[in-house]
Formats: structure tokens, C-alpha cells, sequence
């Protein structure tokens, strides 16, 4: 399979504000390749959030091509892009986004069963993932006995649990202090590396920027690459 | 889904053991009123029900009502002799117990003692055809403290009564019945009036034997069995606001259910949100949700079913409650479908969650 499994050409979306059509995305292009970290940084309000959302099949866009694994989802129906954030893509959101009454474990088991079935194979695939997030002793917690930390780190593990070759994640340090920060991207980082996925994260964080690979920019409804780390 | 559904009612109990008490309260409260229902009905007309009877000779202005029909002895005798029809005493009476001062009100029933009429007799023996004036009563009437052999005394006629035997399931208007012999009625009408009867019975449906009795005795006419329950003005008022509660009943239930239901749904609403953004389907979130109140439904009726049975268990027999499977049943069945459309309507809700709401939303 290609190395580029999310690719965005000439991205336009308009919202309505009061009587006016304002352009939040113009003629936008991007592409995210495997085995990278990639950071959106910007100001408030200048529609990073809404590029993550036409990026993860959450939003379509008036203008322009998604393409997501060789697919363009531009044009698909709700219930398609259901099935495409499903199995391409794993998210990761500010907070508290877990299921409030589903144990740590059984949150990984409904992503796979919502996916596929769950077997011997995918109970030891979860095992891995939190051991990966260092959390194999939280297992049957659930997610109000966790701190901010933990349960970002179960997202993280939920967001890989059906294998997508995009991982998107918006603030996903937002409501965590700076250290935790760090540990969460640094995390993230690695675990994009180690199993070749395309991560995007969006942040407001500078702190945590030496971790990505390339940073760009939201300006005036364009992406602008600012920096590369080699 | 199965799991997912049980998962969450196990961790927020306490949310779905209010909803069930909800409707274990209704349901129990429907089941309890139609037992109630059941209960009067057969107070009331259990003796006409079980009656041997397809259709009644009744005066013509006597609205339906046996009691307001009268034909004269003389004239009932210049029918035919035919042992498909019978004449039928009716009077409402109060009795005294001889030995003291209580008063038992029955409905007098004067029938052949060997006719189709006579019921059977669970207790004791029939009564005779002449002698001494005695009778069969129902056996709610032990309640009073009457037992066989006593001797119960009516006062206009100054008629003593023997208690022979007792039957069951004969009641009529709330009183118990009792069979007297035609003779016994003839001689406590006799001192006062011109003896009567109140109608003619009809065994089986037979046309030749209604035009016969239409043919010497002109001024009734034949009524089916039915529409005589149906003019009883006291049935009807009964039925009619026991079954106004149990609508009514059922139309709350939908609104508090509908209700709490919408409401549960609002509060998940993010956590909707998140999971659709994951990847999850209306169907599988709408599923979950049914399957939830399925679950409770079946449980909180059940529950109400066994609590309704052990009622009529721990009710004095003097309570008119009977518990019909078929009717309880019924409406749990409606139940079950009235919870499952008020969840239904709050699933509409599920379907109007974006997704979108999931990113770029700090809480
Ligand atoms: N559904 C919508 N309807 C109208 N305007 C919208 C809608 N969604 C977003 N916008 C507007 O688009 C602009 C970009 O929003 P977006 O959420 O993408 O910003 P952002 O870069 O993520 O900001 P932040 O850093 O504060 O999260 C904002 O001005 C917002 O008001
Ligand atoms: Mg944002």
C-alpha cells in the first residue's frame, strides 16, 4: 500500500456567518505520510479543527479531494464515512471521550467489535497496546478512576485498536499540565513511528512541538509548512 | 451490543432501577385495576354468565332488564310444555338469619329444581320440588356466617327459609344468588300479589320455540343473554370508568416513559457524539438503546405480573379481584409496546447527534 494514505487537494469549506459565506479552508493541500508526526499549529479560530474533521471523513468539504487510502471520500454519505473513520482512521480527542461505563479493556473491545468480531487474536492485540501505553495495570478500571494522563493514554491505545493507517488527534493535551503533555505526545510520537501510521496532531502547545516531524502552520485558510525536523 | 447494553445498566443502576420501578408501578396498578375489573364484573353478572341461557323473554318495556319484566303465572301457563324454555323468578331480597338480627341481602332466583337453570350443587343437597320452602345459595354468602341447615327468614312474605346447599359462581348485582323452587316463589308472592314470573329462558337458539312463546304471550320480546348483561346500568357504569382509569393509565405511562427516556438520551448526547466520530452507526447506537429498555421492560412487567398474582393470593376471597392470564397478558403486552415506542420516539434524537460535535470542543 502507498505511503501516503491521506491525501487533501484544493480544500475549500465556506460557513455561513450571519448574512456572509466566510472561506474558514481555501484551495488547501496537504498530505500526511506514514511513520510521521505531523503538528497543525494557529491562531483561534483559523479553522484548524475544521481541516481535522474534512481530514477524518467528520465534515465534507464544498470543494476538493479527500483521499484516503486511494478512495475519495469527498462525496460519501454518512453512513460511508462512518465506515471510513471506523477502520482508517483512529481519533483522539481533548478529553473525556471515553465510555463512562465501560472498563479500560472493554473499551478497546468496542471499537474492534464495532469493526469486526473479538477474538483470542484481538484481546491479545489490546493487551499490547496498553502495555505499549504503559497501562496493562489499569485494565479494569474504568474511566472516572483514571487521571487526565491515563485516560488520554487509553484514547491513544483505543485510537490503534482497529489498525488505521491515519491517526488525527485535536488538543489531545488541552486539559493536561505540561509534563503530561509532553509524555502524551512523546507517546504518540513513538507509537506512530513503531507501527507506520500518519498522525496528525493539532496543538496550541509549543512545548511539545520537538516531538513532530513537520509543523505547519493554519494561515488565511492554507497550511503552511514552517518547519521540518530531520 | 448485547454486552454493551448490559454493561451500561449495570453501571448506572441506580438510573435504570428508577425507570423500572416507574413502570413496574404502572404496570402493576393496570394489572391490579382489570383484576379489580374482572372482579365486579363477575360480582355482578357471573350468574347470568354461567347460565344455561341463550336468550330471555322480557317485557317490552322493561328496557332489557329482567328484574322490570313481569308476566303473569296464568299466562305463562298457556305456553306449550316445553322443557327448552322456563320461567325465571328474579327479585332482590333482603334475609334475616333466624336466631338474631343480621340482615344477608341475595338475589332470589326461582327455578325447576331439575330444570336447566338449577345449577350445580357443590356443597350439601338440591332443593326439593315442593315441601318446605328451602334453597341453594352461593357460597360467598359463608362470609355472612351462614352455613347449611340454618335458617334464613324473609319478612313481607314471613317465609323461613332452609340453607340445603351451596353453589359457586353465582352472583348477581353484588349479591349472591339464591334458587328457590318455583313453588317456594309461588307461595312468598302468593299473600301479597298476583304471582308472576320476570322472564322466559331459552336453552338453545330455536326459532320455533321463540315464535311459540312470542305467539301466547305477545307482549315481550327475545333477548340475547348478552344484551341482558348490557342493560345492567351498574356493569356498565363499572366497566366503563374502571377501563377509563386503565386507558388513562396507559397514556401517562406513555408520556413519563417518553419522557424519561428523552431525557436519558439528552444526557448522553456527547458520549454519542464520540462514538459516532469513532466510527459507530445509528443502528448500533439506536440498537443498544432499545435493547436497554427491552430489557427493562420485560423485567419491571414480569416483576408486576408475579406481584399482581401474589395479591389476589394475599387478598381476602370477599375482594372481588380475579386474576386473568390472558387479559394480564394483554396488557403487558401493550406495556411492553407503549415503553418500546417511548424509547422509540427518543431515538430521534440519537439520530440528530453530529458527530462533528466530538472535535474541536474543549469541556
Ligand atoms: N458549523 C459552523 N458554522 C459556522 N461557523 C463555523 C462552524 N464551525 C466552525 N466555524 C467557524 O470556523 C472558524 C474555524 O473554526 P475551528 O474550530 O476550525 O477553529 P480552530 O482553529 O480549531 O480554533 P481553536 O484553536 O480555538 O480550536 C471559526 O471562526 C468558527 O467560528
Ligand atoms: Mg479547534
Amino acid at each position: 500500500m502507498s505511503q501516503i494514505p491521506l491525501q487533501l487537494e484544493n480544500i475549500r469549506k465556506t460557513f455561513q456567518d450571519g448574512d456572509k459565506e466566510v472561506d474558514i479552508i481555501k484551495s488547501l493541500s496537504f498530505e500526511a505520510k506514514k511513520g510521521e508526526l505531523v503538528a497543525v499549529v494557529g491562531p483561534s479560530g483559523s479553522g484548524k479543527s475544521t481541516f481535522l474533521s474534512i481530514a477524518g471523513a467528520l465534515l465534507s468539504p464544498d470543494g476538493g479531494r479527500v483521499i484516503v487510502n486511494g478512495a475519495d471520500i469527498a462525496q460519501f454519505s454518512e453512513k460511508e464515512r462512518a465506515d471510513v473513520r471506523l477502520r482508517a482512521i483512529g481519533f483522539i480527542f481533548q478529553s473525556a471521550n471515553l465510555v463512562p461505563f465501560l472498563k479500560v479493556k472493554d473499551q478497546l473491545k468496542m471499537v474492534k467489535e464495532l469493526a469486526t468480531k473479538w477474538g483470542r487474536e484481538a484481546k491479545e492485540e489490546a493487551q499490547q497496546l496498553l502495555q505499549s501505553v504503559g497501562l496493562e495495570h489499569r485494565m479494569n478500571h474504568y474511566p472516572h478512576q483514571l487521571s487526565g494522563g491515563e485516560r488520554q493514554r487509553v484514547a491513544i491505545a483505543r485510537a490503534f485498536m482497529n489498525d488505521p493507517d491515519i491517526i488525527l488527534a485535536d488538543e489531545p493535551t488541552a486539559s493536561l499540565d505540561g509534563k503530561r503533555s509532553k509524555e502524551i505526545v512523546e507517546l504518540l510520537a513513538n507509537e506512530a513511528k513503531d507501527k507506520n501510521k500518519a498522525a496528525i496532531i493539532v496543538t496550541h502547545d509549543e512545548a511539545v512541538l520537538p516531538f513532530c516531524d513537520r509543523i505547519y502552520m493554519m494561515d488565511n485558510g492554507r497550511l503552511i509548512l514552517k518547519e521540518e525536523m530531520i | 451490543m448485547l454486552t454493551h447494553s448490559i454493561k451500561e445498566i449495570c453501571f448506572f443502576k441506580l438510573r435504570y432501577i428508577l425507570i423500572g420501578f416507574i413502570l413496574f408501578f404502572v404496570a402493576a396498578l393496570v394489572f391490579i385495576i382489570n383484576g379489580l375489573a374482572n372482579g365486579l364484573a363477575a360480582e355482578n353478572i357471573s350468574s347470568l354468565k354461567n347460565m344455561n341461557a341463550e336468550a330471555f323473554y322480557i317485557a317490552k318495556d322493561a328496557n332489557n332488564r329482567i328484574e322490570q319484566s313481569r308476566f303473569s303465572i296464568s299466562d305463562v301457563e298457556k305456553i306449550s310444555k316445553d322443557d327448552r324454555v322456563e320461567p325465571l323468578g328474579l327479585q332482590m331480597l333482603s334475609l334475616k338469619k333466624s336466631g338474631s338480627n343480621q340482615k344477608v341481602d341475595v338475589t332470589i332466583m326461582a327455578v325447576h329444581p331439575k330444570g336447566f337453570l338449577m345449577p350445580e350443587v357443590t356443597e350439601g343437597k338440591s332443593i326439593a320440588t315442593s315441601k318446605e320452602p328451602q334453597l341453594v345459595v352461593n357460597n360467598s354468602i359463608k362470609d355472612d356466617g351462614v352455613k347449611i341447615g340454618d335458617e334464613l327468614y324473609e319478612e313481607n312474605s314471613e317465609t323461613t327459609f332452609t340453607v340445603v346447599g351451596f353453589t359457586e359462581k353465582e352472583t348477581y348485582s353484588h349479591t349472591p344468588v339464591a334458587f328457590i323452587s318455583l313453588k317456594s316463589w309461588e307461595d312468598m308472592l302468593g299473600s301479597q300479589v298476583k304471582p308472576y314470573y320476570n322472564a322466559l329462558v331459552l336453552k338453545n337458539d330455536n326459532q320455533v320455540v321463540k315464535s311459540d312463546v312470542k305467539g301466547s304471550l305477545g307482549s315481550g320480546v327475545w333477548v340475547s343473554t348478552d344484551d341482558v348483561i348490557k342493560g345492567m346500568p351498574s356493569h356498565q357504569a363499572e366497566q366503563t370508568s374502571l377501563n377509563m382509569m386503565l386507558i388513562f393509565l396507559i397514556i401517562i405511562a406513555v408520556f413519563v416513559l417518553g419522557a424519561f427516556f428523552y431525557i436519558m438520551t439528552i444526557q448522553k448526547m456527547n458520549q454519542f457524539g464520540v462514538l459516532k466520530a469513532i466510527g459507530a452507526k445509528n443502528g448500533y447506537l439506536i440498537g443498544t438503546t432499545m435493547l436497554q429498555v427491552f430489557f427493562i421492560s420485560v423485567v419491571s412487567i414480569s416483576v408486576a405480573v408475579g406481584f399482581t398474582k401474589l395479591m389476589q393470593m394475599l387478598l381476602p376471597s370477599s375482594m372481588p379481584f380475579i386474576f386473568n392470564g390472558v387479559l394480564i397478558l394483554t396488557y403487558a403486552g401493550i406495556l411492553m409496546v407503549v415503553s418500546m415506542l417511548g424509547a422509540l420516539l427518543s431515538t430521534v434524537n440519537i439520530i440528530k447527534v453530529d458527530p462533528l460535535q466530538a472535535i474541536g470542543r474543549v469541556e
